[in-house]
């Protein structure tokens, strides 16, 4: 394939609050962009990014599948993103490696809470946007209401580019703001022409308004432009697209486009959009690198910038175990990767040999042989490469900066319905745990139960699916039950010896181990400390692995424990009777003695809860709220509603919809996710722990 | 009938070291060239020496001044005829068209 210069190469993503029609825009985008010729319907279950089949029955996105079009003789790589909260790792990882987004907003609704989540998001990684207000062709849509809500919810500085002609079943197309002119559509169906016409008499009044409004906004962020519109009156078109690309990278307005995907009006000017005014990836400062030890977040790094020159650096942003294998997506932010290179994992440490690489269109796969700065591949057979991993050229081995991830709160059991297929289901949520940061897993020490932890019950729900459908196996699953979590509260040092005769050899251990508490969020940190060969090195693994396999199945209720140092001080140790497997065990047990003298307590996930309520109901649903053992953090109004805002733990959450439905008349909704972790009152802990005695 | 006038850069000012800087104001002259008119955009808050300045803007001569009250952080451009305020607004365009529709009116 002919190579793409950068300038030319966007990489996209599309984000949005669920079902306000990011698969439905992304199918269309393929269609008219030639990829893929028969179009998907996202009701039909024959869309081409929701390639999995839990997807297309339910009809909604749960990974993001990286497609590439070509627009204009440039090519997009789009990242369609699902917008149900329990998937928000996927638009997490999304933004962090994409240049620019389509942010939808429905035609209806407005911002919807998800919508400001996400915004927020890519706030956070800086991601230049442009704001497509879809579904315009629906009863009840407004296009002038929806972007206000841009201001009221999101305090954003919006500028239209675009205002529709007609609205609701009478949409037609739009004005171009940008060059005066009406695009009108023939029709409703798929692929249906459009043409450029005058601007109809009704509405030149307003598109003067808006265009005043535009140049106004886009102007200002360049002098020269100033300086052509006093100079002429107005500015050509040329100069009005540099300054809104300008705007638009630099955040300093975002332009607002608009149309229907689902009667296909506006999908082409949304292409050209992308093209004139999202960056390519020189267009933007490159990436940071990961901040070196002790260092804190907001230091001076160096940052890599995008260039084909210098050696290879890349970062892994997704990995799909599908029907060919193992499938590691990385994006190239430095120089050329070619078949066969070997590069270093400089996460982990350890070398990867590039076998095949692919450039994915949906669920089909273009081969190709190289892969330059600025682009995005799929690597085949990656022996140990994770999300969120550095592959770089030895040569320059640098550490990326790493991507943050959302904690699960939620906890199920699964075991198989049948005993053999045990070996099938370990393999097979070890590799969906492998795919999906935000999946975790472990094996209760006491009861032997696996126990996988998500984001939510949707989540959990669709994990348990797959399990079926991709690796044959039927599970059955607990109730879902709170992810609590164990840590200590103060220091104490444990001694335990590990003597057993039996037959033959013995079995001999002794160590010696500091217990601290940690702050929150700072994991297990294991520290080796023994001096003149007390416990001889080869054992040490043996120690480290003891302590964190016990961690998973803490002292009180069997919850994993975190936030704490283990120090290895001292020890001794039997010539014949030694052995690793007996410096295991004696750690383990130095864990149970030690941890329930260092003042051990139960922490629980404390939820962000937002609910947005008619007036009347304020009263109810604060009150319900503080029963809920809940903290308001604040109370806004927003039009007729208020927006309360409170932190409550997850424990009281479980049924809250039916409850809020019954409460508010069906007029209220919420939406929740995970702020931090807090200890359990005494009397909450002493239930838990009875639970699970 | 509004004043037309033209307009030329006024003086420009970086917000940092890897800032470009921009025009921070632009003046309105008369046929004759004469400058009547400036709209300049207010900075802060800014730290000058151990004090906090909410809104400091050039005067004619290049001096720094502290404008009090400050202005409201959505209309950062002034209009200022003869080193008075006359109008403020939230872009430089819309501030210019406030300067000529002013002058025109006035
Ligand atoms: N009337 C109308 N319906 C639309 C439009 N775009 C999408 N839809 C419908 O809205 C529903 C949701 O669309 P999707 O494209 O699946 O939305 P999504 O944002 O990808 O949803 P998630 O991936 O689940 O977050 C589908 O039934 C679409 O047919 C539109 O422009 N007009
Ligand atoms: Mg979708």
């Amino acid at each position: 394939m002919a190579r793409t210069p950068l300038e030319k190469i966007r990489n996209i993503g599309i984000t949005a609050h669920i079902d306000a029609g990011k698969t439905t825009t992304t199918e269309r985008i393929l269609y008219y962009t030639g990829k893929s010729h028969k179009l998907g319907e996202v009701h039909d279950g024959t869309t081409t990014t929701d390639y999995m089949d839990q997807e297309r029955e339910r009809g909604i996105t749960i990974t993001s599948a990286a497609v590439t079009a070509e627009w204009k003789g440039h090519r997009i790589n789009i990242i369609d993103t699902p917008g149900h909260i329990d998937f928000n790792i996927e638009v997490n990882r999304s933004l962090r490696v994409l240049d620019g987004a389509i942010f939808i907003i429905e035609g209806v609704a407005g911002v919807q809470p998800q919508s400001e989540t996400n915004w927020r998001l890519a706030d956070r990684y800086n991601v230049p946007r442009i704001i497509y207000i879809n579904k315009l062709d629906r009863t009840g849509s407004d296009f002038f209401r929806a972007a206000a809500t841009l201001t009221e919810k999101l305090g954003i500085n919006w500028v239209a580019l675009q205002i529709p002609i007609g609205a609701e079943d009478t949409l037609k197309g739009v004005v171009d703001l940008v060059t005066m002119k009406a695009l009108v559509w023939e029709g409703d169906e798929l692929g249906a022409k459009f043409h450029e016409a005058e601007i109809p008499d009704d509405l030149k009044e307003k598109a003067a308004e808006y265009r005043q409004k535009l140049l106004d906004t886009a102007l200002a962020v360049d002098d020269a432009a100033m300086e052509e519109y006093f100079d002429k009156g107005d500015v050509s078109v040329e100069t009005l697209k540099r300054c809104i690309k300008k705007g638009t990278i630099s955040g300093e307005f975002r332009p607002v486009v608009c149309g229907s995907s689902f009667k296909n009006k506006g999908v082409q000017p949304l292409l050209d959009a992308v093209i004139d005014y999202l960056p390519s990836p020189v267009d933007i400062e490159g990436i940071k690198v990961a901040p070196e030890e002790g260092q804190d977040e907001d230091s001076d790094r160096r940052v890599i910038e995008v260039s084909e020159d210098g050696p290879f650096a890349g970062l892994a942003f997704k990995i799909i175990n599908d029907k060919y294998g193992n499938l590691t997506f990385v994006r190239v932010y430095r120089g050329v990767l070619r078949t066969g290179d070997q590069v270093l994992n400089t996460t982990k440490g350890h070398k990867e040999r590039i076998g095949r690489m692919f450039q994915m269109h949906a669920d089909k796969r273009e081969e190709i042989k190289e892969v330059y700065a600025g682009d995005i591949a799929a690597f085949v057979g990656l022996k140990d490469t994770g999300t969120g991993d550095t592959l770089a050229d030895p040569a320059d081995p640098v550490v990326l900066e790493r991507m943050a991830f959302p904690v699960p709160v939620i906890d199920i059991s699964v075991e198989p319905k049948t005993k053999d297929a045990i070996e099938k289901m370990t393999i097979g949520l070890q590799k969906l745990a492998g795919e999906d940061p935000s999946l975790r897993l472990r094996t209760d020490q006491e009861t032997g139960q696996t126990i996988l932890s998500g984001m939510g019950e949707l989540h959990l729900e669709i994990v348990i699916d797959r399990l079926k459908r991709e690796y044959g196996v039927d599970a059955n699953v607990g109730a879902p039950q709170v992810a609590y979590r164990e840590t200590i509260t103060r220091p104490h040092t444990e001694v335990y010896t590990h003597k057993k005769q039996t037959g033959g050899s013995g079995q001999f251990a002794e160590v010696k181990i500091i217990f601290e508490p940690l702050e929150r969020n700072a994991g297990i940190i294991f520290e080796n400390q023994v001096v003149g060969g007390a416990v001889p090195k080869e054992y040490i693994p043996a120690v480290e692995k003891g302590i964190r396999v016990q961690a998973d199945t803490g002292v009180l209720a069997g919850f994993p424990t975190v936030d704490f140092k283990a120090t290895l001080v001292d020890g001794k140790y039997h010539d014949v009777d030694s052995s690793a497997l007996a410096f295991e065990i004696a750690a383990k047990a130095c864990f149970r003695e030690g941890m329930k003298k260092a003042g051990p307590v139960i922490l629980e996930p404390i939820m962000d809860v937002e609910v947005t309520t008619p007036q009347d109901h304020v009263g109810d649903v604060v009150g319900d709220l503080n029963r809920r053992r809940g903290v308001i953090q604040s109370q806004d109004m927003a039009g007729t509603s208020v927006i309360v805002r409170a932190h409550v733990p997850l424990k009281e959450m479980f049924g809250y919809i039916s409850n809020l439905r019954g409460m508010t008349k069906g007029r209220a909704s919420f939406s929740m996710q995970f702020h931090h972790y807090d200890p359990v009152p005494r009397q909450i802990a002493d239930e838990i722990m009875a639970k699970s005695a | 009938m509004p004043m037309r006038l033209r307009w030329v850069r006024g003086r420009t000012e970086g917000d940092g070291p890897d800032d470009p800087d921009r025009t921070r104001e632009w003046v309105g002259c008369d046929d004759a060239g004469e400058a009547i008119v400036r709209v300049v955009c207010v900075s802060g808050p800014i730290r000058v020496g151990w004090r906090l300045r909410h809104a400091v803007a050039r005067d004619e001569e290049a001096r720094v001044v502290e404008l009090r009250p400050p202005v409201d952080r959505e209309r950062r451009w002034l209009i200022v005829v003869g080193g008075r305020v006359v109008g403020r607004a939230a872009l430089p365009l819309q501030a210019v068209r406030g300067a000529e529709a002013a002058l025109g009116g006035g």
